[in-house]
């Protein structure tokens, strides 16, 4: 009961305190596939991409080769890539998936919660975009299209 | 002289009419059952990848129908082309 009442209350309040663009990104510590905690503040100084996905979700799958393949290409220019699941998701799905196509970045597992930090929708994928500062410079919802990556996460790794 | 400037009254119509049924002619409208979709969200994607596709002048993608109904300059791009777009994303596009 308890649960549900905070839960509740979250959704209430989250989506009006949701992180605006320009504004810091909210600190993150979550656990990855090995059960290590991973803070997203690790990454400062680099350009983070976070991808919110599910294995249940087509286009969330059809856009992570492009993550893999972008990740590869910008590493060196300080893309990083995080993935974020998004319930209901089952830990052998997710390693399965990830391991067939070969993601070579940090996924680590979400909750409605994590998303609601960013986002009161419920649209997959959604992706973050923080600066080298930790500031969200934007928020993609849907696939990321080539033409997006070029113009809104570019010209943050120059 | 009464009669040049009626000939060339007719000319100027039949030009303008020319033009307008060559534009409607290159404006086409494609409605594509798509599968795949389990909620609402799941049409943003889509929409996004068809409207930037080259030619595409219009796009909007139900879940509730399950279609994609995209009006489209077929002088720049396909249906066959358009089908190829959704299935990127991920769905699948259905039918002929």
């Amino acid at each position: 009961m308890v649960k549900a009442v905070v839960f509740a209350t979250l959704l209430i309040i989250l989506p009006a305190v949701a992180a605006g663009q320009n504004s810091e990104a909210p600190a993150l510590a979550l656990k990855d596939l090995r059960g290590r905690t991973i803070r997203v503040s690790d990454y400062k100084g680099k350009v983070v991409l976070l991808n919110f996905w599910a294995t249940w979700c087509p286009p969330c799958r059809a856009e992570m080769p492009d993550l893999v393949k972008w990740q590869r290409q910008y590493r060196s220019q300080g893309l990083q890539v995080i993935g974020i699941t998004y319930p209901p998701s089952e830990l052998k799905a997710v390693r399965q998936f990830i391991r067939s196509i070969g993601v070579n970045y940090p996924v680590l597992l979400g909750s409605e919660e994590t998303k609601l930090l960013f986002d009161p929708g419920k649209t997959l994928p959604f992706t973050v975009v923080i600066d080298r500062e930790g500031k969200i410079r934007d928020k993609i919802e849907g696939i990321v299209l080539p033409e997006e990556f070029e113009q809104k996460v570019k010209p943050l790794l120059q | 002289m009464q009669r040049k400037r009626v000939i060339a009254l007719l000319v100027f119509t039949l030009v303008l009419a020319l033009g307008a049924i060559s534009v409607s002619a290159a404006t086409k409208t494609a409605r594509i059952k798509v599968e795949g979709m389990h909620c609402k969200a799941c049409a943003t994607s889509i929409t996004k990848a068809l409207k930037a596709t080259a030619g595409v002048e219009k796009a909007e993608v139900s879940y509730e129908t399950a279609e994609a109904v995209i009006q489209y300059d077929d002088q720049k791009v396909t249906e066959a082309k358009l089908r190829e777009v959704i299935n990127g994303t991920g769905f699948k596009a259905v039918g002929d």
